[in-house]
């Protein structure tokens, strides 16, 4: 049966997820994109057979961390030659480059079998809201975020910032600038 | 109706007789081609059919189809009629590759509900989305963040305190 063959095709096709990385935890966005790159969300995986999605990501600029673990999350590299070890802190690969946090974050979670490599390539990392039209013309769908992006002080109208509680106000000769810490390489 | 889905085109392009003039072993390809090969091609005007003497080589055919695979078949020692069939099912192949089936799949009851595609159960106002979208997909908070609720008890605080 001719229409048969046509939902076939359509069961096998890969669809584009698009998911926004605005304050997103890099490490547990990670772990939740890797569903849609292995395709362990359709009813029709199977380990051996390759039926990943594309993800598109943006904003990877803006993902987040716990804690102070931009500082304290260490990435590790040895060339193999005599001190070739070298130690890059979170916050500096992402200096270097801002997809690159989430990009090693997807790929570590993977498992290493033959598979990854093109799973990867799957991967579109974008650092903002920038994407390629044609990149952007395939997304049939967004995937939820997974944590509440919270509101800056700055976002706040004056208004809300005047009505908001306050058991009391501070002295004038009070200083409230604790100034700037030693910043640790 | 299994070759595409409205009518019949024959997947076979090309094929390619090759042949020794002397040997032995072409002497079923050499009746072939003396006795079946222009009905064959009389039968067929869409295959483009070539005749490729060479010398003291094995007899076989090289058949191309319209997906780009090409299928050789050495047919040494064999009878015309035996290469008769052996065109005719090059002549009906798809043109897919014969690979070994690992598993047996196979079901007398289909399923009812038909098969799953990756836009099944999908919401319908998705065809006119514009993506990214910024409103509908971020992350839903059940509870009550601290800040919210500090606000709210100042709310039924400030009309108490206006009913006073």
């Amino acid at each position: 049966m001719a229409h048969n063959r046509v939902l076939q095709w359509s069961t096998m096709a890969r669809t584009w997820w698009l998911f926004d990385a605005q304050h997103q935890c890099a490490f547990r966005s990670a772990s939740m994109l890797i569903k849609y790159l292995q395709g362990k969300h359709k009813p029709i995986y199977h380990p051996l057979s390759d039926v990943g999605d594309h993800v598109v990501v943006i904003n990877t600029a803006d993902v987040a961390m716990r804690e102070d673990y931009w500082r304290k999350f260490k990435y590790f590299h040895h060339t193999r030659y005599p001190g070739g070890f070298s130690v890059t802190s979170a916050w500096r690969l992402h200096e270097l480059d801002p997809t690159k946090v989430l990009h090693k974050a997807i790929y570590s979670r993977l498992p290493g079998n033959l598979l990854r490599p093109n799973m990867m390539r799957r991967l579109h990392l974008y650092p903002n809201e920038n994407v390629p039209t044609e990149i952007l013309a395939n997304v049939s769908d967004q995937i939820q975020q997974i944590q509440p992006i919270p509101k800056r002080l700055d976002q706040y109208t004056e208004e809300e910032l005047a009505s908001f509680p306050k058991v009391f106000d501070w002295p004038e000769d009070h200083v409230r600038d604790p100034g700037q810490t030693k910043r640790k390489r | 109706m299994n070759n595409g889905i409205g009518r019949y085109v024959c997947q076979l392009q090309r094929i390619t007789l090759s042949f020794c003039k002397s040997h032995a072993d072409s002497r079923g390809m050499r009746d072939f081609i003396e006795n079946h090969l222009l009905d064959f091609t009389k039968a067929n005007p869409g295959v483009v059919v070539y005749l490729k003497p060479r010398r003291h080589r094995k007899p076989r055919i090289m058949a191309q189809y319209l997906n780009g695979y090409t299928e050789s078949v050495p047919l040494p020692n064999h009878r015309a009629d035996e290469i008769c069939k052996w065109v005719d099912l090059m002549k009906t192949r798809s043109g897919v590759k014969v690979v070994r089936l690992r598993k047996m799949w196979h079901t007398d009851n289909p399923s009812i509900q038909g098969l799953w595609h990756p836009f099944l159960n999908k919401d319908t106002s998705l065809n006119i989305k514009t993506f990214p979208d910024k409103e509908h997909y971020k992350f839903e908070q059940n509870e009550k963040s601290a800040t919210d609720s500090l606000l709210e008890k100042m709310k039924t605080v400030k009309l108490s305190s206006e009913i006073d």
